[in-house]
C-alpha cells in the first residue's frame, strides 16, 4: 500500500532526491566553509549556522554514488536534524515541496520520474561510520 | 609635598596610588554618566550635589596619596560644580560637553601621571583652563590652603571667611541647603564639615548612613586567568569523555571475544585438563569484561558530576565578571553626543534597565554594534525637524536603549522614533540587486524582509560617511551571532524601528593562540602555548632555552603546502612534553568563544572544539594532547599496559563518610584492590543508594549528620539483601561500647583512623 509523504524535492548534479519535510529544519545558503583536514570525503567541511557548528555532508559519498564537488560558500544546503544530530546536505537545486506516494523506498514525482527518498537516520549512521574509521586510520 | 612626607613606604604608596587611580576612574565615570544622563539640560540640584560629592571624595583621596596636582584640579572642578549649583544661568548648551571633556581629560591625566609624572604638567594646565570655562568660581591657588579647607565646608561658612573675588558671585550660607536634599547628607565626607558648628546643626537629625556594602577589588586579569583555566577544564572533560567511549568499545569487544571463546569451547572435542583450562580462562575473561564495563559505567557517572561542577564553576566566574549595563549606556550617550555634534541632528537618549547585568567580556563586544546602530539611526532613521513637525512628532527625536533579562537571554533593545523601515522599498531593492527572486519577494512577509536587512542590503542606494546601513548591520549581526545570539528587527512605518540584540546569559570564553596553516586559521588554547619561535627549513628539532624540542610539521598534518621555507613555530606543551609546531603565519593571541563540535565531528580527536571568527568563519581548535601524542607516541600511555598484573573483580563497595578526603582515599585504596566503589556523604544517602543497588561490602564512618553509622548498619541488617554483607566501620573513636554494638550488628571489623592500606586489608581479610 503506497503511503503519502510530504517531501522536499532537490537535485545534486544529475541525481534527483526527496527527503521528508519532518527532517528538514531549514534551507540555507552556505556561508564560508571551513575544511576539516583528516575528515573523510563524506564530510566536506563545517559552516557557521546561526552561531553553531554545522557539518556539511556529501550525499553522493554517503550513498556510494560517487563524490560531488566540495561545498563552497554560496552553495545551497538542507539543514537536517535526526536523532539530535544537526548536519547540512549540500544540494545544487531545491525544486519544490510536494506530497508524493512512496512505494518500496522510492517516490515518483508529478512528472512520473522516480526520486531517491533519503532516510536521514541511515545517512547519519553511515556518516558516523565513515568519520570514525577515518580517525582510526589517522591514529595508527 | 614630597612623597617622603607621607606616612607610607614607597611600595605601599605605589599600591595606594594604583588603587586611587582605579577609584578615580570610577568616580569620573560616574560624573560623566550623570552629565550624559541629563542631555544638554542643566542637571537638577540633586545631581549637581552628587557630582560635587564624587569630586570631593576624589579630592580627599588624592590628598591622602600625596597627589597635590590632582587635589588642585578636583578642587577646581568641585568649585565649578558648586558655582553651577548656585547660579543656574551659568549653564549653557556647551557646558555638558565641556564637563565630559574635562572628566575624560582628567582620566587621561591620571594615566599619564602614573606613567611619567614629568610629562603630566601640560595636561594639568590645559585641564585647569577647561575647568575655568565650566563656570566662574572663586579661585585659590595655594594647595596647602586646599588641604586644610574644603569647598563643601566653605559653602557652610559665613561669607566673611571666604575670599570672594569682586566679580564672582556671592556664596551664601544657605547655598548648600538649596542644592542638597536629605540624601546628600549620607555622604562619607560629612565628618569634615565638623569645622563649622552651624553646618553640623543643620545636618543633624536625619543622618541615616546606609550600611556600606563591601566589595572586593580584583584586577580583571586575575578573573580572566581563572576563566581561562575553567575553559581548559572543558577541553579536559572532552578528552576524558572520548577516552571513556573507547573503553566502552573495548568492553563490548571483550565481551564478544569471551562469547566466541565460549562457543569454541562448546564445540571443542577435547576433554579433561585442556578443556578445564580453557573454561577457567573463559570465566576469568568474563569477570574482567564485567569489571571493565562496570568501571566504565562508574566513570561516566563521575564525568557527569564533573560536567556539573565545571558548569557551576564557569557560571560563578561569569557572575564575578558581571557588570551593569550602565557602562554600555554611558558609552552610547557619549557616542550619540559626538554624532549630534557631527551631524546637527536633534536627538536625545533615553535609557532603561541600567541595572541589568552583563558579562563584562560580552559587554565589551557589544560596544561596536551599539555604535553602529546609533550611527544608523542618526544617519537614516531620524527625519528632518520639518518632516517630524509634519507628522506631529516632537522636533527632537528620542533613541531609547533598554536592557533586560528575558529568561535565559539578555536583551538589549535600541529603538528610534524615526521614519521606520520602508519594507516596500527594501523588497524592491532585494529584487533589483538580484538577491531575491520576484516569487520570493511576493510571498515574503514584512518580517522576512526586515530579516534580510543587514545581509548587505541597504534601504538607501547610497552609503554615506556615517553609515552604509546594510554593511553596518551585517557586522552587528555577525558580532551578535559570534556571541551566540541573534538580532531581531521590527519596524512600524512612520513610527520607528527597534533592533533587539538577544544574547545568551553566559558564554564560554577562552584565551587562544591563533595561526594560519594552508589558508585556514586554527587555534590552540593559550595555556598550552608558551611562546613562538622560528623553525629552519628541514629542521626536525629546535633548541630553545637549553632544550631540544621536536618539531611537528602542521602543514603536513593539516594539508598545507609543504615547502622548504623558514616557518614561524608555536611552542606547545602538554602534560610536561613540549614541542614546536610549524605554521604558515601567526595571527596572535585572541579571546575566543568555544563552540562544541557536535557528535558527527567528535571522532576526529585532532580537534577539541571550534570557534567562530569576527567575520563569521568557523575556526578549528586543535587538541594539544593529540599534537603531543604525534611527536611523543610513547608519552601518554595507552590503556593496554601489559606489565600490570591482571585485576580480579572484587565486587561493588559502598563507602560512607562525611569527609570527602576520607571518601577519596578509601575509593583509591579499594579501587586498587579491584573494588568498584560508590560513595555516600551520610547514612541517609547511603540508605537511599542501597535501595537501588546491592553492595558486596559496606565501609562506614560512625559519626555523620542525618543518619549515623550504627543506625545505618541496623537498618541495613533489617534488609534481606544486606543481612550478611561484610561491613567495616572506620572511626576515630572506638570505645568498648562501640565494639560491643559492632559485634552485635555483625560488623566484620572496626578500623581506627587514620586508615592505612595494611589496616584495610586486614579488616577485609577478617572473618
Amino acid at each position: 500500500m503506497p503511503e503519502l509523504r510530504n517531501v522536499i524535492v532537490f537535485a545534486i548534479g544529475a541525481a534527483r532526491y526527496a527527503v521528508e519535510l519532518r527532517w528538514v529544519r531549514e534551507v540555507v545558503t552556505l556561508g564560508f566553509v571551513t575544511a576539516v583536514p583528516t575528515a573523510p570525503p563524506a564530510l566536506g567541511g563545517v559552516c557557521n549556522l546561526h552561531g553553531t557548528i554545522l557539518p556539511v555532508l556529501d550525499v553522493g559519498v554517503l550513498l556510494d554514488q560517487g563524490a560531488g564537488p566540495p561545498p563552497r560558500q554560496g552553495d545551497g544546503a538542507l539543514v537536517i536534524e535526526a536523532e539530535g544530530v544537526l548536519c547540512g546536505l549540500r544540494v545544487d537545486q531545491v525544486d519544490h515541496v510536494a506530497s508524493l506516494f512512496e512505494t518500496g523506498g522510492s517516490v515518483v514525482d508529478a512528472a512520473g520520474r522516480p526520486l531517491t527518498l533519503l532516510e536521514p537516520e541511515r545517512l547519519l549512521k553511515r556518516a558516523l561510520e565513515l568519520v570514525g574509521s577515518a580517525q582510526e586510520s589517522v591514529a595508527t | 609635598m614630597n612623597d617622603s612626607d607621607l606616612d607610607f613606604d614607597p611600595e605601599e604608596l605605589a599600591m595606594l596610588r594604583q588603587l586611587f587611580r582605579t577609584e578615580a576612574h570610577d568616580a569620573l565615570e560616574a560624573v560623566t554618566a550623570r552629565v550624559l544622563a541629563t542631555g544638554s539640560q542643566r542637571p537638577n540640584a540633586e545631581t549637581l550635589t552628587e557630582m560635587m560629592r564624587v569630586t570631593h571624595t576624589l579630592k580627599g583621596a588624592a590628598g591622602t596619596v600625596g597627589l597635590d596636582a590632582v587635589v588642585d584640579l578636583a578642587h577646581r572642578l568641585e568649585s565649578a560644580f558648586a558655582a553651577l549649583g548656585r547660579d543656574g544661568s551659568q549653564w549653557t548648551a556647551a557646558t555638558a560637553d565641556l564637563i565630559v571633556e574635562v572628566t575624560d581629560g582628567l582620566r587621561g591625566y591620571l594615566d599619564q601621571l602614573a606613567l611619567d609624572p614629568a610629562y603630566a604638567e601640560p595636561h594639568a594646565s590645559r585641564l585647569r583652563e577647561q575647568i575655568g570655562r565650566i563656570a566662574a568660581v572663586p579661585v585659590r591657588d595655594s594647595a596647602n590652603d586646599l588641604r586644610t579647607r574644603d569647598s563643601l565646608a566653605d559653602l557652610g561658612r559665613s561669607p566673611s571667611e571666604l575670599s570672594v573675588p569682586a566679580s564672582g558671585p556671592e556664596i551664601r550660607r544657605d547655598s548648600l541647603t538649596d542644592m542638597s536634599p536629605a540624601d546628600s547628607l549620607s555622604m562619607p565626607t560629612v565628618t569634615e564639615l565638623g569645622e563649622s558648628e552651624s553646618v553640623v546643626e543643620m545636618l543633624s537629625g536625619d543622618i541615616t548612613a546606609p550600611e556600606p556594602k563591601s566589595y572586593l577589588r580584583v584586577e580583571p586579569e586575575r578573573v580572566d586567568a581563572l576563566m581561562s583555566s575553567a575553559g581548559e577544564l572543558l577541553f579536559d572533560r572532552t578528552r576524558i569523555e572520548r577516552r571513556v567511549q573507547l573503553l566502552r568499545t573495548l568492553a563490548r569487544d571483550l565481551a564478544r571475544t569471551r562469547q566466541n571463546l565460549r562457543d569454541a569451547i562448546g564445540h571443542d572435542q577435547r576433554g579433561g585438563r585442556d578443556r578445564a583450562g580453557l573454561s577457567e580462562a573463559e570465566s576469568e575473561l568474563a569477570s574482567q569484561a564485567a569489571l571493565l564495563s562496570q568501571t566504565t559505567a562508574a566513570l561516566l557517572d563521575e564525568i557527569e558530576a564533573l560536567r556539573r561542577t565545571i558548569g557551576e564553576l564557569q557560571r560563578g566566574l561569569v557572575r564575578i565578571r558581571m557588570e551593569s549595563a550602565r557602562n554600555l549606556m554611558t558609552h552610547a550617550a557619549r557616542t550619540l553626543r559626538a554624532l549630534r555634534r557631527a551631524t546637527g541632528v536633534r536627538v536625545e537618549l533615553r535609557t532603561l534597565g541600567e541595572e541589568t547585568e552583563f558579562d563584562k567580556a560580552v559587554a565589551e563586544q557589544l560596544v561596536d554594534p551599539i555604535t553602529q546602530l546609533l550611527r544608523n539611526a542618526v544617519a537614516h532613521a531620524i527625519e528632518t525637524p520639518e518632516e517630524r513637525a509634519a507628522r506631529g512628532k516632537p522636533p527632537t527625536a528620542t533613541i531609547t536603549m533598554r536592557a533586560r533579562q528575558d529568561g535565559n537571554l539578555l536583551v538589549l533593545e535600541i529603538s528610534d522614533d524615526g521614519r521606520g523601515v520602508d519594507t516596500a522599498a527594501l523588497r524592491a531593492r532585494l529584487v533589483a540587486t538580484g538577491r531575491w527572486s520576484h516569487a520570493r519577494a511576493q510571498i515574503a512577509t514584512d518580517a522576512d524582509v526586515l530579516e534580510a536587512l543587514g545581509s548587505g542590503v541597504s534601504v538607501r542606494g547610497d552609503a554615506d560617511e556615517l553609515a552604509g546601513r546594510g554593511i553596518g548591520l551585517d557586522l552587528v549581526r555577525q558580532t551578535v551571532a559570534r556571541l551566540g545570539g541573534e538580532v531581531k528587527v521590527s519596524s512600524l512605518p512612520g513610527r520607528g524601528t527597534t533592533f533587539s540584540l538577544r544574547l545568551p546569559l553566559s558564554t564560554s570564553l577562552a584565551q587562544a593562540m591563533l595561526f594560519k596553516v594552508g589558508g585556514q586559521v586554527y587555534a590552540i588554547p593559550a595555556v598550552h602555548v608558551s611562546e613562538t619561535t622560528i623553525v629552519e627549513p628541514g629542521a626536525s628539532t629546535v633548541s630553545l632555552r637549553q632544550a631540544q624540542m621536536p618539531v611537528l610539521r602542521l602543514e603536513a598534518l593539516l594539508g598545507g603546502a609543504v615547502n622548504s621555507e623558514r616557518k614561524p613555530g608555536v611552542v606547545v606543551s602538554f602534560a610536561g612534553k613540549t614541542m614546536v609546531c610549524t605554521v604558515d603565519k601567526i595571527v596572535g593571541p585572541r579571546e575566543i568563544i568555544i563552540k562544541p563540535l557536535g557528535p558527527l565531528l567528535a571522532p576526529l580527536t585532532l580537534y577539541a572544539a571550534a570557534t567562530i571568527s569576527g567575520s563569521g568563519k568557523v575556526q578549528l581548535i586543535l587538541d594539544p594532547a593529540q599534537l603531543v601524542r604525534r611527536v611523543y607516541p610513547e608519552a601518554i600511555g595507552e590503556f593496554a599496559d601489559s606489565t600490570s598484573a591482571p585485576m580480579v573483580l572484587a565486587g561493588r563497595a559502598l563507602v560512607v563518610d562525611d569527609s570527602r578526603a576520607i571518601r577519596e582515599a578509601m575509593t583509591s585504596m579499594l579501587g586498587r584492590e579491584g573494588w568498584i566503589v560508590d560513595v555516600a556523604e551520610d547514612g541517609a544517602r547511603a540508605l537511599q543508594m542501597t535501595r537501588q543497588l546491592r553492595y558486596d561490602l559496606v565501609v562506614t564512618d560512625l559519626e555523620m549528620p542525618e543518619l549515623g553509622g550504627f543506625d545505618l548498619i541496623a537498618r541495613l541488617r533489617k534488609d534481606e539483601r544486606f543481612k550478611t554483607t561484610p561491613i567495616v566501620i572506620i572511626t576515630s573513636r572506638a570505645n568498648p561500647e562501640h565494639r560491643r554494638r559492632a559485634r552485635d550488628l555483625g560488623v566484620r571489623a572496626l578500623v581506627a583512623k587514620p586508615i592505612t592500606r595494611r589496616k584495610l586489608l586486614e579488616a577485609l581479610a577478617a572473618r
